[in-house]
């Protein structure tokens, strides 16, 4: 418990990182809900309540975005900055297992990451029911499903980018899962020709739990085997990154 | 006596390149260690190797005592090392630092940092980043970090590498006040004079080979005695000394003094009586002592690329 409190001061201590993780995460999320709110009391004619069911939605799947690119950016650096920094040899000589220095980052980040990721998704929660108006509230259900959805987006994406960053510079681990999310996967779904391939994709996981996707824009499968699937990701990266910390030259 | 590192045939190869051949290597309890070489000389590969940072390719390694890879958590939680220049967080303060590496050792270790923070002198900057500190103060922060797990074996490579004067004699200070705690500090320099003023006992390296080891005086004394001489005329004097072939090596040190290096049993007597023979007027004829220096020079490989 002391490590992975030592790999949360590390994170927590980074300014710069800490900005733009509030930023992109409950920064964007309270500004675009408070704007919707802004413009629904100007102009109720033309722009509907800021809260409801849809626009809930809307968040949701913006944190989602944003939320990934934040444990992308967490986990790069958590990953990459005892060896960046020229500490990690410190570390070893301390006589602790290479595996444990490297287990112990990814609860750190995590506990930097949850809390703007939560307080995010509170934050469209309450807007969600506060300013729903006339519109329908989301149901418990919806809920649910958009927290695991934007829970699996993140979690996924941070432990992929701790073991990636144990191979790589943080800034390359970032250019490259920021890609991979953003582009390379949707290309790679739309490729029909692969047929269930697609469903290794981890992306192609993910969007199994986005609630009321249309058929067309998901790769059908079970809940069982985007479990699998994403625990695949995670396990390979994450298993990848502990043995290359335990083989590298310090 | 108790030793605290034992290498035996310890070899580690880099492709082609032996970095470190086959060492045999014994560090006894309670000393400061001197590890002398030029650079490039297979120091730091060899306390890299010693500490687990890299795998050795052969051979076999004890640290206080203990047999490594087999019982290294045992060995390193009593083991402080600075390996190359110090590295921190430089986001971090010297505290926080400190409480990253405290986390990975035992729990006393945590109590350990004011303290530790105090014995360098670094308590009054402890809370400010470390990307504030001088190279100095990154030295002591280091050492600090060292003294988190009560070491009885201190490894520190190159400590006073970018250190003004008083901070190579602060450093000296802590490194003896290490030993006279029953400490031992097993360091490793290039700088011969800071390895004869501060260690007890040396071993010398060149091309990944420990030449010699053994108390700095008796490694000293191993070289051919030397001979410091004042004369009135150098250049006569240097006629008269060409003449005898038992004077190994001649150099000024100065206008009018001179200092030989004597071989084959010749005796300062016999140099003088010839100089004054010659007509060439002593005013002064000293033995000097032999230096770590002049033996370093005469076992190394660097004295025969030079010659």
């Amino acid at each position: 418990m002391r490590m992975i409190r030592a790999e949360a001061l590390k994170l927590r201590r980074r300014r710069g990182l800490m900005i733009w993780s509030v930023i992109l995460t409950i920064g964007v999320i309270a500004t675009v809900e408070a704007v919707l709110v802004v413009l629904h009391a100007v102009n109720a004619a033309h722009h509907g309540p800021a809260g409801g069911e849809s626009n809930f939605r809307g968040a949701t799947e913006t944190l989602a975005l944003l939320g990934t690119v934040t444990a992308i950016l967490i986990g790069a650096t958590a990953g990459s900055q005892d060896v960046a920094n020229g500490v990690f040899r410190d570390l070893v000589v301390t006589g602790r297992k290479r595996s444990t220095l490297f287990n112990v980052r990814i609860p750190g980040a995590l506990i930097v990451l949850l809390p703007m990721v939560l307080i995010a998704f509170a934050v469209a929660i309450a807007f969600a029911f506060l300013f729903a108006g006339d519109l329908p509230a989301p149901s418990g259900s919806l809920v649910g499903r958009e927290f695991v959805y934007v829970l699996a987006f993140a979690l996924v994406n941070l432990v992929m980018a701790i073991g990636f960053a144990a191979f790589v510079s943080a800034r390359i681990v970032i250019g490259v899962l920021i890609a991979w999310n953003t582009a390379v996967t949707h290309i790679l779904i739309s490729f029909h020709t692969l047929g269930s391939a697609r469903k290794l994709i981890d992306v192609a996981a993910i969007e199994h739990f986005l609630p009321g996707a249309s058929s067309g824009q998901r790769v059908n499968m079970t809940t069982a085997t985007a479990i699998i699937v994403l625990l695949a990701w995670a396990g390979i990266f994450s298993g990848a990154g502990r043995w290359w910390t335990t083989r590298r030259d310090a | 006596m108790e030793t605290v590192i034992e290498t035996h045939a310890l070899t580690k190869k880099f492709g082609a390149r032996i970095a470190v051949n086959g060492v045999d290597l014994t560090v006894p309890a309670g000393v400061a260690f001197g590890f002398l070489g030029p650079n490039g000389a297979g120091k730091t590969t060899m306390i890299r190797t010693l500490l687990g940072l890299t795998q050795p390719t052969s051979g076999d390694v004890a640290l206080l005592g203990l047999p490594q890879p087999a019982k290294r958590a045992e060995a390193l939680a009593r083991v402080g090392a600075i390996v190359e220049e110090p590295k921190f967080h430089p986001h971090l303060t010297g505290r926080e630092n400190l409480k990253i590496v405290a986390a990975a050792r035992d729990r006393a270790a945590e109590g350990r940092i004011a303290d530790s923070l105090e014995r360098v002198g670094l308590a009054h900057r402890a809370d400010d980043r470390v990307k504030t500190y001088s190279l100095g103060m990154r030295q002591r922060l280091g050492i600090a970090r060292c003294l988190l797990a009560d070491p009885a074996l201190l490894i520190l490579d190159e400590p006073m590498n970018g250190l003004d004067p008083a901070g190579i004699l602060e450093m000296r200070r802590l490194i003896r006040a290490f030993v006279d705690e029953g400490r031992t500090v097993f360091l490793s320099s290039h700088l011969l004079d800071e390895v004869e003023k501060t260690c007890d006992q040396v071993a010398i390296v060149d091309l990944g080979v420990v030449v010699v080891q053994g108390a700095v005086g008796e490694i000293a004394a191993q070289g051919d005695p030397t001979l410091l001489i004042e004369i009135d005329d150098p250049a006569a004097a240097r006629n008269v000394l060409g003449g005898e072939p038992r004077v190994t090596h001649v150099e000024e040190e100065g206008a009018s003094s001179l200092r030989l290096t004597l071989g084959d049993g010749l005796v300062p007597a016999e140099i003088n009586r010839a100089l004054v023979n010659a007509g060439v007027a002593v005013s002064r004829l000293e033995p000097a002592r032999a230096t770590l220096e002049e033996t370093f020079l005469t076992i190394t490989s660097r004295l025969e690329d030079h010659e």
